[in-house]
């Protein structure tokens, strides 16, 4: 069972690397833009148990470290992730408000994205890390959030659709 | 959850947490693993970029367009009235050409100064969500390409090679937050540290307590030790806003970038620098007003039948 989620999830989530280096990084969108591959693997924490959120949020840390827009250290994503992955999951988990309607889980989703990105920064600045001037961090902080919203309604039936087909132990939204 | 169960789930997530740790520590002690795996995942991608950039271009070109539709009517009728073949066509030689006109200035600029350089188009932008402004240019580690050479766009520096693959790297913007040149205002020899901002702008400090600086001010590149990572003379901008509090160590200022990094398409990489100090010979020519011809018409009455 292990085996077949892992095999089926792990190209799922190079796919969504790719998409995210090849495509997405060819914009630059006002406000920071978004990260697809933040979104989905927040997404799927959402979704998921907390020791499997956990998983999901380490491999996509890993991606993201591996990323050349990366800034920090390798490994700063993976930490961060796994626990946000960990965090959110935890919090929700269990709780049929959230799991039920499409809008808790943007809800939570964009609530997420932005709190990570904060626990980027402060943990970029204890790694020594160069964050830029207040007011463009502010910026890009908010705007990030924006994408966000707009773009996690829009990928959020492809995304538990996907789960569904891997894990297909919660429900669809 | 099995108690069983519970505990697997905390020895896992242990597991995972002092991985990341380790890898964290492993980077910051600077362990070549890493930055193959880096390097390995950056050769896999350069081809999607490669393909990603040759057929977004067009799309970008169209959000571009689309973005001026409602600031003139004419362009409106005239888009509005091109068929869709007729749309791609010119939307690809706009890009050709946009291309072609930054490459000419890009190879006068390095011309005038006898920077040997090598020439990359702009393959990915990079992702703001690590708050770092960074490009992907389509060259590398093959076409002479290193760590810390200048980055050149048509109007002056664009930033610094930061990492560099077989057939790409990757650009550390000049508007990174974490970027810093040392830097010579134009004419003068008074000299500054300017550090990005995150956007166009930057923040000068001037060195010696001394010297001043005013708007207009033109800064240069003032160059590093055998031309790594800087080669001198390079324009940077102009200073927008001067900062003039009253117990400031040293003058400060707000700097105008000259390259506009919003619309990199292509650059070119100096792999070799000049055989002595260009000096100010690089200074971009201040634009020049062209007269008017005023035309005046005198009306002259024709003459009447009924006079």
């Amino acid at each position: 069972m292990l085996t077949r989620q892992i095999s089926v999830a792990t190209p799922i989530f190079l796919l969504i690397f790719i998409i995210q280096e090849a495509v997405v990084s060819q914009f630059r969108l006002p406000g920071g833009g978004f990260s697809i591959l933040l979104i989905f693997a927040l997404t799927w924490a959402v979704l998921s148990q907390p020791e499997v959120a956990a998983v999901i949020g380490f491999a996509s840390g890993i991606l993201m470290d591996l990323s050349q827009s990366a800034s920090g250290p390798f490994g700063q994503w993976t930490l961060i992730m796994l626990l946000a992955g960990y965090a959110i999951s935890y919090i929700g988990y269990g709780d049929d408000n959230i799991h039920a309607n499409a809008i808790g889980i943007v809800f939570f989703v964009v609530i997420a994205n932005f709190l990570v990105e904060i626990a980027y920064l402060l943990t970029g600045a204890l790694l020594g890390v160069s964050i830029g001037s207040i007011g463009q961090v502010v910026i890009t902080l908010f705007g990030m959030s924006i994408w966000a919203l707009l773009v996690s309604p829009i990928m959020l039936p492809v995304f538990t659709r996907l789960h569904v087909l891997i894990f297909d132990s919660r429900s669809a939204v | 959850m099995r108690k069983g169960g519970e505990g697997r789930a905390r020895l896992l997530l242990v597991i995972l947490i002092v991985t990341s740790l380790f890898l964290i520590t492993l980077d910051l002690r600077g362990v070549k693993v890493l930055d193959s795996f880096k390097q390995g995942t950056q050769t896999v991608l350069s081809p999607f970029q490669r393909a990603g950039a040759a057929v977004l271009n067009p799309v970008k070109n169209f959000l571009s367009d689309a973005s001026q539709l409602g600031r003139t009517g004419s362009q409106i009728e005239k888009l509005e009235a091109e068929n869709a073949e007729l749309k791609i066509q010119l939307l690809n030689r706009k890009n050709a050409d946009a291309q072609l006109a930054q490459l000419e200035n890009i190879l006068d600029l390095a011309g005038t100064a006898g920077y040997k350089i090598v020439n990359a188009k702009v393959i990915s932008q990079g992702s703001s969500q690590s708050f770092s402004q960074t490009i992907t240019i389509d060259s590398g580690s093959n076409a002479g390409i290193k760590k810390n050479m200048t980055v050149l766009s048509q109007f002056g520096l664009a930033g610094v090679v930061k990492d560099v693959y077989p057939n790409s790297a990757l650009i550390q913007l000049a508007s990174d937050s974490a970027f810093k040149v040392g830097a010579r205002i134009a004419g003068t020899q008074q000299i500054g540290i300017l550090s990005g901002r995150g956007n166009r702008s930057a923040s000068l400090q001037l060195l010696d307590n001394s010297t001043t600086v005013k708007v207009g001010d033109v800064l240069l590149a003032r160059g590093s030790i055998a031309n790594r990572p800087f080669v001198p003379g390079v324009p940077l901008g102009y200073v927008s806003q001067v900062d003039n509090s009253a117990g400031a160590v040293a003058q400060t200022a707000t700097i105008r970038y000259y390259t506009n990094f919003a619309t990199l398409g292509v650059v070119a990489v100096v792999v070799s620098g000049p055989t002595s100090d260009p000096g100010d010979s690089l200074v971009p020519k201040k634009p020049q007003v062209t007269p008017i011809p005023t035309v005046t018409v005198t009306v002259t009455p024709s003459p009447t039948a009924s006079n």
